[in-house]
């Protein structure tokens, strides 16, 4: 069991996270789902409660809790009035030990989940964002969702649910962070509670792999029924916490989509108005994840405004960012810094990713040096080696009669191309 | 309380002195063209959060003028007399804040986050913005574009967020509240510099204005950069407020809609109180009991063990005149939003007919105690809670006379705000159809 606590005595409350070194990408084929099902069994009764006994006990308490699931962990989260701390991780621990996994309440959660995937067929910018997903990481777990699909949620039994958490919950493949109105001892006394009842166990192997990057441009369209505006997401491998360039990719990332005024939110938005939207991102996990941009154009503007978005990126990798973008992009860094650990709970979120995002020692003690050390030749060197304009997906959710052939259009050397329903799964 | 320096008086004033909690209070000052200011001491993180709220939203426009409150929160990041295009954002950025800005139907706030050296920044960008902004057609033209773009995204194309323009105009026919705070399409194409310059002209203003300020910030170092460079910005004539009051709903109002989604959908809401009405916190916590947390008595009847939704929330408007009880459902597949309504109307009558348990009151307590302290742990969240009440109350101690007060309601107060507020001739439905179901022609409303 590896704790860390972090006090702060600025307000009676007490927050507390077990994660668990398991997730989605580790479901098994055709089980899509179990991690996060399973985990959400955990409110349905446990420790002597059934489901709404768990529910009224946790208000009671004057607390929250949350049991969810990542591609590569799984957690149950909590936050109590600091007077109720105590009570509260007992009976979070009972949920952990001895869950009920009563077979009607899962056929229940399955309704649920799968009702919940059909509403998410609402949200255009979360189908974006799936679609690229599946394309960028064909035939990798990263290309599963972790909430499962329809089939593969009906076919969960007890069995499987029971199975998954007696192999994987157990107190050698947990780290705990415990943070608030709480000193070092009450905090791992807490944290004791929390896995008092489980095993000792073992970490989980990870059997997952860095995906492989998929030659070509490829354009998915989700076709979805009288859109105004088109959802574009474009995005191709990006970085891991261990590369040597990783920082320097941070960095220029920054400099291109990471803040308001950089480069792509200046052509895109400051210049045209084509977006209300427009940044780039990369995702952190075990292993390579995404470098992704998004916007969000009118119809009418959204052929030129991905053509503009392709020829920024191809711009960026071929010719670089100056050092005074450099230079920005680092004092942003910096200086912006003290946001991500002024509060207990930033901190102690801080370290509990790094711990099960398996980052490098001293990764955040180190952030602000390695930061430090970027200048243009380095940035320019890691957008060169990993981010490739030529091996790219692009995902567009829009409304196929009217947008699919200026989109096809506004990409050079597309290599392939395929529509889908908007509620393929 | 920190004295004025002796260098600033007859510029500053200080006005009083708000509890805010069990820690340090609020301290009000106040310069001599009426701009307000709230200071928090907090030296958690040294980090502070700079916040100017503007006693203006959606509701001081006009119709055929919609969405000019909110396009300033666009234009005010813009060129001003001393800073070209994209400098105020990025001497913000270089100095690491996080910013943005929101608007509702009462008000609008502009705030950044930064490091504690930066307080003279954060005073010369705000005041500047504050009497500088330059409104031409280009900056305005460009901005009309996002706005669009915005709508697009956030109404348009959004089932939720177009059922919930639907339901305002539905309920409203003459408050302000009836148009949305993103305005619409049209008025959005149709505005020009001179509207935005008369807009700015009115409204910003220092004394229409209130700068909050939480966090590690030395308070003399502060009131001098303030009377710096606020002191010498006139004051403008602030207009009687020209307000339509909603006179009352006599009649149940039903829509039928049709959007581009798989399920139906029902929004139900009730003419509710003002945020300053007694009852305010008794049915916000008769919409606790029934919608807060999955022990709530909706969440169950529809969602856990009834299975006809997926999702159910319900919600008081903090408006600062009589608003709404909003309450939104999401259907499963296949399940029509009669039966979600029948549920609902079962449950309703249930809790005007029996007050909540004494669990029950006390469950909801503990979770609103701990909804107001969550709040509180950045200096963010303690200037936005200080702002939003200062603006709407006139008092930021009232963020914390509102737990009180929720500590002291009784299961009697619960009934008396639900039969008060939950009455059907008050009441508007809006039952969602997803596309392809409906007869020819358009949505249809209809008094019933």
């Amino acid at each position: 069991m590896r704790v860390h606590v972090e006090s702060s005595r600025a307000i009676p409350l007490v927050g507390f996270t077990v994660a668990f070194g398991v997730g989605g990408a580790h479901d098994p084929a055709g089980k899509e789902g179990l991690a996060r099902t399973a985990m959400r069994m955990l409110r349905r009764g446990g420790g002597g409660l059934d489901g709404k006994g768990v529910e009224q006990a946790v208000d009671r308490l004057g607390a929250e809790i949350g049991a969810d699931a990542s591609m590569s962990t799984v957690t149950v989260s909590g936050e109590v009035l600091a007077r109720n701390a105590a009570a509260l991780c007992e009976l979070v621990g009972g949920l952990l030990a001895r869950p009920a996994f009563e077979p009607v309440e899962l056929s229940k959660l399955v309704r649920e989940s799968q009702a919940e995937l059909v509403e998410a067929r609402d949200n255009d910018r979360g189908l974006a964002s799936r679609a690229l997903r599946r394309a960028l990481f064909l035939g990798h777990p990263y290309a599963r969702r972790v909430a499962g699909g329809t089939a593969s949620l009906a076919s969960l039994e007890r069995d499987d649910v029971a199975g998954w958490h007696a192999a994987h919950l157990a107190a050698n493949n947990a780290w705990i962070t415990v943070y608030g109105d709480v000193d070092e001892a009450g905090g791992r006394e807490l944290a004791a509670r929390l896995v008092a009842g489980l095993p000792a166990g073992a970490p989980t192997p990870d059997p997952v792999v860095d995906p492989a990057r998929r030659p070509g441009r490829e354009l998915v369209f989700v076709d979805k029924p009288e859109r105004t505006q088109a959802q574009l997401s474009i995005g191709t491998l990006g970085t891991r916490g261990d590369d040597d360039d990783h920082h320097a990719l941070i960095v220029a990332n920054t400099a291109f989509g990471g803040t308001f005024t950089a480069r792509l939110m200046a052509e895109v938005r400051g210049k045209r108005g084509w977006s209300y939207g427009a940044s780039s991102r990369l995702s952190l996990d075990r292993h390579r994840e995404a470098w992704s941009m998004w916007t969000a154009p009118g119809e009418a503007d959204a052929p030129a405004c991905l053509a503009l978005q392709l020829e920024l990126l191809e711009r960026l990798v071929a010719d670089g960012l100056t050092d005074e973008e450099v230079a920005f992009a680092k004092s942003y860094l910096a200086r912006s810094h003290v946001f991500e650990i002024d509060t207990a709970e930033k901190r102690a979120h801080r370290e509990l990713d790094a711990a099960v995002l398996g980052l490098p020692a001293g990764y955040h003690a180190s952030y602000l040096s390695r930061i430090g050390e970027v200048d243009a030749g380095r940035a320019n060197a890691a957008l060169r080696a990993r981010l490739s304009p030529e091996d790219l997906v692009v995902a567009v959710v829009g409304t196929r009669a009217r947008q699919l052939a200026p989109i096809t259009a506004a990409i050079p050397r597309l290599a392939r191309s395929a529509v889908v329903p908007h509620d393929l799964e | 309380m920190t004295a004025v320096p002796s260098h600033l008086e007859g510029r500053v004033a200080f006005v009083e002195a708000h509890a805010f909690g069990s820690g340090e209070p609020v301290q009000r000052y106040r310069l001599a063209n009426g701009l307000s200011v709230l200071v928090l001491v907090d030296r958690e993180a040294p980090v502070f959060s700079y916040q100017t709220w503007f006693a203006v939203g959606s509701r001081h426009e006009r119709e055929g003028k919609t969405g000019l409150a909110h396009l300033f929160e666009h234009l005010m990041f813009n060129e001003t007399e001393r800073l070209p295009y994209g400098a105020f954002d990025r001497k913000l950025e270089e100095a690491g804040a996080e910013s943005n800005a929101a608007t509702w139907v009462d008000w609008t706030y502009y705030y950044e986050n930064l490091p504690k050296d930066s307080l003279a920044l954060a005073t010369e960008l705000e005041s500047e913005r504050m009497a500088r902004l330059v409104l031409e057609e280009p900056q305005v033209a460009r901005e009309k574009e996002v706005v669009m773009n915005e709508r697009r995204m956030r109404v348009d194309d959004d089932v939720d967020g177009s059922v919930s323009e639907l339901l305002y105009s539905t309920v409203f026919r003459e408050h302000g509240y009836s148009w949305p705070t993103i305005g619409w399409m049209k008025d959005i194409e149709g505005f020009t510099a001179a509207d935005c310059a008369e807009f700015y002209a009115t409204y910003y203003a220092p004394n229409n204005a209130t700068v909050v300020v939480v966090g590690d910030v030395d308070v003399a170092e502060l009131l001098t950069l303030v009377a710096e460079r606020y002191g010498a910005l006139p004051a403008a004539a602030l207009p009687a407020e020209d307000v339509r009051p909603e006179p009352p709903q006599t009649e149940p109002r039903h829509v039928e809609a049709h959007k581009p989604t798989e399920t139906e959908r029902l929004v139900v809401a009730y003419r509710g109180p003002a945020l300053g009405d007694h009852d305010h916190a008794a049915l916000s916590v008769v919409n606790d009991v029934l919608f807060a947390g999955r022990a709530s008595r909706l969440f169950r009847a529809l969602v856990q063990d009834g299975e006809l939704a997926v999702d159910c929330r319900g919600w008081v408007s903090t408006f600062r005149d009589p608003g709404l009880y909003e309450i939104s459902v999401t259907a499963r597949p296949g399940v029509r939003a009669e039966a979600l309504l029948e549920v609902l109307d079962r449950e309703l009558s249930r809790i005007v007919e029996e007050p909540p348990t004494d669990d029950e009151l006390e469950r909801v307590k503990a979770k609103l105690e701990l909804g107001a302290l969550s709040g509180l742990q950045t200096v963010a969240g303690k200037a936005e809670q200080i702002g939003f009440w200062s603006t709407l109350t006139g008092d930021p101690s009232d963020a914390f006379r509102r737990l009180a007060a929720v500590r002291r309601l009784r299961a009697d107060d619960l009934r008396r705000a639900a039969r008060r507020y939950l009455t059907p001739s008050s009441r508007t439905v809006i039952f969602v159809r997803p596309s392809g179901e409906e007869p020819s022609g358009d949505d249809e409303e209809t008094d019933a």
